[in-house]
């Protein structure tokens, strides 16, 4: 017999109080995984950005300020640019309900040239430039929606005064999860000058493929230099920085899920180790059993420790799956597509194996007291208690 | 199962002997001066109202606790000064356990709390099993191996004690109160199984008991009174030492 089924039988023990402690370890550390999920994500997704060779050019003033379609020429004029097209973010309800899905204005000319990494059929393709209430989304979004080439898709404007019926025209396949749907953008500024207000949309912001991968930081500060007098200057960042900026947007809040999930540590230790404690007290003649029989302090030790840590490593494993799966659940949502660009499965990394290494620390420090008064036990006074 | 060879001295060797125990400014002394020897093979009882010493000095004698004064000797080694670590090396080596509420692990098989003591060993799997079914085989047990603690009865529960504290051929067997907790038909087994162990295998017993019946068993009985011996009773030689 090992000792590692005795430690298994003692964790089995009693199975209510080992199952909640179990719980409310896991239930802790899923929490974390999705926090630090979403961390993580951001951080695939600027590596990720990093290989395609953008930028994003924003108004300075920030999002909700669009900028001129005048700046896209200006822009793709550059020698260091490879070509630019606006992005302008949409934001309509779908069939007079909130879509749960992206939908921007592009350049079909470009849009799959800077967005090289997509892939669409030629004869597609064509029809997207061709038509100017076509339209083209991810596989993703098409199978989600159960779209076919040639529906019909109206959406009703929120954030401009208008509304577009788009024609589906286009499927193309993305590497990682994407779940938008893009238009021409010609077609937004016909209808937003045909509507009683009659006003110029803005590019929104600016995506910009460089032609050197190695000059892009170069390409920014170009950018952000010639339109640096004007009365929209930009901010432009490479799409990595772009994708972080998201998280950087968290800023302090960042820094308060990181001390939440110490004090989430700290007390799930103390419920842990009050269990771990309630669970030795009743054992306390057992222990005395076995120091009689000649386990020494030290395997007493090792025998509570490792019961308290498998107790904790099996709640933080299932809180870690737990949480993968509440991941991969809300990536799967077309409307989470912006959030989650790569898949679930692309963030395993370190952070899990620091938080199964968060789950142990937990078992260890929880059984920490009860092990150290098992193993100081008088066996005399141990054994007094029943005998 | 052998039979332990002490031929050149006794397995238990207690000189001058006192146990205090202090509670704040308070010395309770439980043990007075107490000399006794035992011979390898020996099966001594240890009789004596409560709070005579009798468990003090059992614990004593089986290393679970240190003397305030004086020597034990025991199976060739000085307990008296031995720190707590060499002592449970030593207990795992020499001494087989029995206790009055069996005390056996309940997570664990008759097989697997056998084989409990014999984890400290550096017996091999295939070593172990031998051992163990050897231990079930002498109490009676092979075919309740696989049973929990719960499923057997108070007597099968103490014979399981009893394979475990033989499981490692220990050369000293002490047993508190053995049939305190069994009826008289399950006592007289385990005191039938403790004198087989004694006189068929050669081990030294020392038991404590209340129970003159269960006394008559042994070939010695010591009476404990207030800490201090008053009566040694050679059943074998029929002698009596005041």
């Amino acid at each position: 017999m090992k000792l590692l089924l005795y430690i298994w039988r003692n964790v089995t023990r009693n199975k209510l109080r080992s199952g909640l402690t179990i719980m409310s370890v896991g239930f802790s550390l899923a929490l974390m995984t999705i926090l630090y999920g979403y961390l993580a994500m951001q951080d695939v997704v600027g590596q990720e950005a990093d290989k395609y060779d953008r930028v994003v050019v924003l108004n300075k003033l920030g999002f909700a300020s669009p900028l001129p379609i005048a700046h896209v020429g200006r822009v793709r004029a550059l020698d260091s640019v490879a070509s630019a097209m606006p992005f302008a973010w949409f934001g309509g309800n779908y069939e007079n309900k909130q879509a749960m899905f992206a939908q921007f204005a592009v350049d079909p000319e470009v849009a799959f040239d800077i967005y090289g990494e997509l892939e669409i059929a030629a004869d597609q393709l064509e029809a997207f430039q061709s038509n100017r209430q076509g339209a083209v989304c991810s596989r993703a979004l098409a199978d989600q929606m159960g779209w076919g080439l040639g529906d019909r898709i109206p959406l009703q404007g929120v954030i401009y005064p208008i509304d577009l019926d788009l024609k589906l025209v286009g499927v193309f396949d993305a590497p990682g999860n994407s779940g938008s749907i893009w238009f021409d953008w010609k077609y937004l500024d016909e209808e937003s000058k045909k509507s009683p207000f009659a006003f110029d949309p803005g590019a929104g912001s600016i995506y910009v493929k460089c032609k050197d991968g190695d000059n892009v930081e170069a390409v920014c500060e170009e950018i952000d230099t010639m339109f640096g007098n004007s009365e929209n200057s930009t901010r432009t960042r490479t799409e990595a920085a772009f994708a972080r900026m998201f998280s950087e947007m968290l800023g302090d809040v960042q820094m308060y899920i990181r001390y939440i999930s110490l004090a989430v540590v700290f007390s799930l230790a103390l419920v842990a180790g009050t269990a771990m404690a309630m669970s030795m007290r009743e054992r306390t003649t057992e222990v005395a059993v076995l120091k009689a029989i000649g386990f020494s302090k030290q395997r007493v030790l090792a025998l509570v420790l490792g019961e308290s840590t498998l107790i904790a490593m099996l709640g933080g494993l299932l809180g870690i799956a737990g949480g993968v799966g509440a991941l991969a659940l809300v990536a799967s949502v077309p409307a989470a597509a912006m959030m989650f660009p790569v898949p679930v499965s692309g963030l395993v990394g370190a952070w899990m194996f620091g938080l199964v290494a968060v789950a142990a620390g937990i078992g260890f420090v929880s059984g920490l007291v009860p092990a150290v008064l098992a193993s100081q036990l008088s066996v005399v006074d141990g054994l007094r208690r029943v005998v | 199962m052998t039979a332990p060879n002490h031929a050149n001295g006794p397995v238990v060797l207690v000189q001058d002997v006192c146990k205090e125990y202090r509670r704040n400014d308070m010395v309770l002394t439980v043990l007075h001066h107490m000399n006794l020897e035992l011979a390898a093979g020996d099966f001594m009882a240890l009789m004596g109202p409560s709070g005579s010493g009798k468990s003090t000095l059992l614990n004593l004698i089986a290393g679970l606790d240190v003397p305030t004064s004086g020597h034990i000797q025991v199976c060739g080694e000085d307990l008296s000064t031995a720190s707590q670590s060499t002592l449970a090396r030593w207990r795992a080596r020499h001494v087989g356990f029995i206790f009055q509420m069996y005390n056996l692990i309940p997570v664990l098989t008759a097989y697997e709390n056998v084989e409990l003591p014999l984890t400290l060993t550096p017996l091999n799997r295939r070593q172990r099993k031998a051992q163990v079914q050897t231990a079930l085989d002498i109490v009676g047990l092979a075919d309740r191996m696989d049973h929990f603690p719960r499923q057997l009865s108070g007597g099968q529960e103490q014979r399981v004690s009893i394979a475990r504290a033989i499981a490692t051929d220990p050369t000293l067997i002490v047993a508190d109160e053995p049939t305190g907790d069994l009826d008289t038909a399950s006592s007289t087994e385990i005191l039938d199984l403790m004198k087989r162990l004694n006189e068929d295998f050669g081990k030294t017993i020392v038991m404590v008991t209340h129970d003159p019946r269960a006394a008559a068993y042994a070939k010695r009985t010591l009476h404990l009174e207030d800490g201090r011996l008053v009566g040694d009773t050679d059943v074998a030689n029929a002698e009596t030492i005041a």
